[in-house]
């Protein structure tokens, strides 16, 4: 995956990006790391073209992400399932499949069954989001996710509103995606699940990208803010 | 994967005799305080000093069915133009145009600030008379006549009932507004991240949610209408209030006849009341 971010700054009413710039070439898993606030959400929301940047130009894989054919290559896991609540979990799916990508009700059906059976859903498909655990619900929004056949898949601290055993629930089917060829861009505090996943670490502190490189930097933090970062995960 | 089912399971449902149980206690319990209105009833009823004879209120059955008739016709009436207006309120309340927002925020305050009795007669008789010569001056009356030859203006009743929908408008628009605000944030950036389009996202998956949390203070404010038409009687549609009342000044049965004007507004609102908890139950989250 090719990301290339030039002078990215993003701001509400305080800023939260300042003078963001990445160029990366050849990594497929790309984790994003930091305290709460420090403004990885929303780098990865501006990313997926989910949120458009006050000032910047930001492209991934040649695309710029505004662009609507790049929205339609990717694929996003959110912090907390954001499934659709009033519709099944083959709905939530097939509902997208349908709808945005003009794909054929049987056809969506299969592609939905397919990925849902993946993810170890084959017997949850057709149950509401409520009807089902914390765990399988976001498994199922992976699922979803997949579904659209995206080049690349972000993720937003995938597993913040999970317990330990469904953390690692969620984190175990990931892993099995790195095999599906995809890329990824994920921001988690999951310090374990970076060192095995990812390829590439970007630490962020207040907006700004303090530290960055292989999985290595995780043993060898430089800043006094990564350090004390990494004093505090494990 | 699927072991690791411990931690957020949903709860098993109640096993069957539990809930026998507390079906029988239910009906016990209400059943019970259905009885024990009924004989209050029966001793306001008995501490009359005089004998109660219910036949002169039956005499003319057509004019109570009328009456029924009308006051159930007019309450769907006010029930649908005010959920149209309501959701124009909304969408004027929510508005990016300032003036819009100021508008809705001004008329709902002074809705608010008003007692449906005195909107009732503003409308029929105040206001009907502008806007009768208003509408005349323009032409409209002439129009409406080449479709209806014995229009001469908008009448007590008709004035009277737009009075009630303005009135319940601003209730409408507030359970809109609270509706749509039960859908997060979230939800939005998804519809916008998978692309779906304006009239999509509504048809899909706004409106199929909205329409759930709406159901229910839906129903409680189409109940306020109905108790609310009662007022109607003032600007001469005869509706229940107006009938039995008119019945008891005639006959001067005026226990008899309040009792059943009572009934009747029971037998509208109860089965009503009766309806939304089973859409909650149904639909609830």
């Amino acid at each position: 995956m090719i990301v290339d971010i030039k002078n990215l700054t993003h701001h509400y009413d305080i800023d939260v990006l300042h003078n963001v710039s990445l160029s990366l070439k050849k990594y497929g898993s790309i984790a994003l790391i930091g305290k709460s606030g420090s403004g990885k959400s929303t780098l990865l929301r501006i990313l997926s073209g989910m949120e458009k940047a006050t000032t910047g130009s930001i492209h991934v894989n040649g695309y710029p992400v505004s662009d609507p054919v790049y929205k339609k290559k990717v694929g996003f896991v959110f912090q907390n399932h954001n499934l659709f609540p009033h519709l099944t979990l083959e709905r939530n799916i097939t509902l997208i499949l349908e709808k945005t990508r003009g794909v054929e009700k049987e056809n969506a059906k299969e592609i939905a069954q397919k990925h849902l059976r993946l993810l170890q859903l084959g017997d949850q498909m057709h149950k509401l989001p409520k009807h089902v655990s914390g765990g399988q619900a976001q498994r199922a929004s992976i699922a979803r996710a997949l579904s659209l056949d995206p080049d690349v898949i972000f993720l937003d601290e995938p597993t913040a509103s999970l317990d330990p055993i469904l953390t690692d629930e969620v984190l175990t089917a990931v892993k099995k995606l790195r095999t599906l060829g995809k890329d990824f861009i994920f921001a988690t505090h999951v310090i374990s699940f970076v060192r095995n996943f990812a390829d590439y670490v970007i630490f962020m502190q207040d907006g700004v990208i303090v530290e960055q490189g292989k999985t290595t930097i995780l043993d060898n933090p430089q800043t006094e803010a990564f350090k004390d970062y990494m004093s505090k995960v494990h | 994967m699927n072991k690791v089912e411990t931690s957020d399971t949903p709860p098993a449902s109640l096993t069957p005799k539990i809930n026998r149980k507390r079906r029988a206690s239910f009906f016990i319990n209400y059943g019970l305080a259905i009885l024990t209105f009924l004989i209050l009833g029966y001793l306001i009823a008995r501490a009359q000093t005089r004998v109660l004879d219910f036949s002169a209120i039956f005499d003319r059955p057509d004019i109570l069915r009328n009456a029924f008739i009308t006051t159930i016709r007019a309450s769907f009436t006010a029930l649908i133009f005010s959920v149209i207006f309501g959701l124009i309120l909304y969408f004027f309340s929510i508005s990016k145009i300032r003036y819009l927002r100021a508008l809705s925020d001004v008329f709902t305050e002074i809705i608010y600030g008003t007692p449906l009795l005195v909107m009732i007669f503003m409308m029929g008789f105040i206001f009907r008379a502008s806007i009768n010569n208003i509408i005349d001056m323009i032409g409209i009356t002439d129009f409406i006549k080449q479709f209806d030859s014995s229009f001469r203006g908008f009448s007590g009743p008709q004035m009277g009932l737009a009075g009630l929908t303005i009135y319940i408008t601003p209730y409408m628009a507030n359970i809109f507004r609270a509706a749509f605000s039960s859908i997060p944030e979230e939800q939005y950036m998804a519809m916008h991240l998978f692309g779906f389009t304006t009239f999509q996202r509504y048809r899909y998956i706004i409106v199929p949610q909205v329409i759930r949390v709406l159901m229910a203070p839906l129903m409680n404010n189409f109940s306020l209408i109905i108790k609310g038409s009662a007022l109607l009687n003032i600007v001469m549609m005869r509706e229940i209030y107006y009938e039995l009342f008119s019945i008891q000044q005639r006959t001067g049965r005026s226990v008899e006849a309040f009792f059943v004007m009572w009934l009747l507004y029971l037998a509208i609102t109860l089965p009503l009341s009766q309806f939304t908890r089973f859409i909650e139950r149904r639909w609830g989250t």
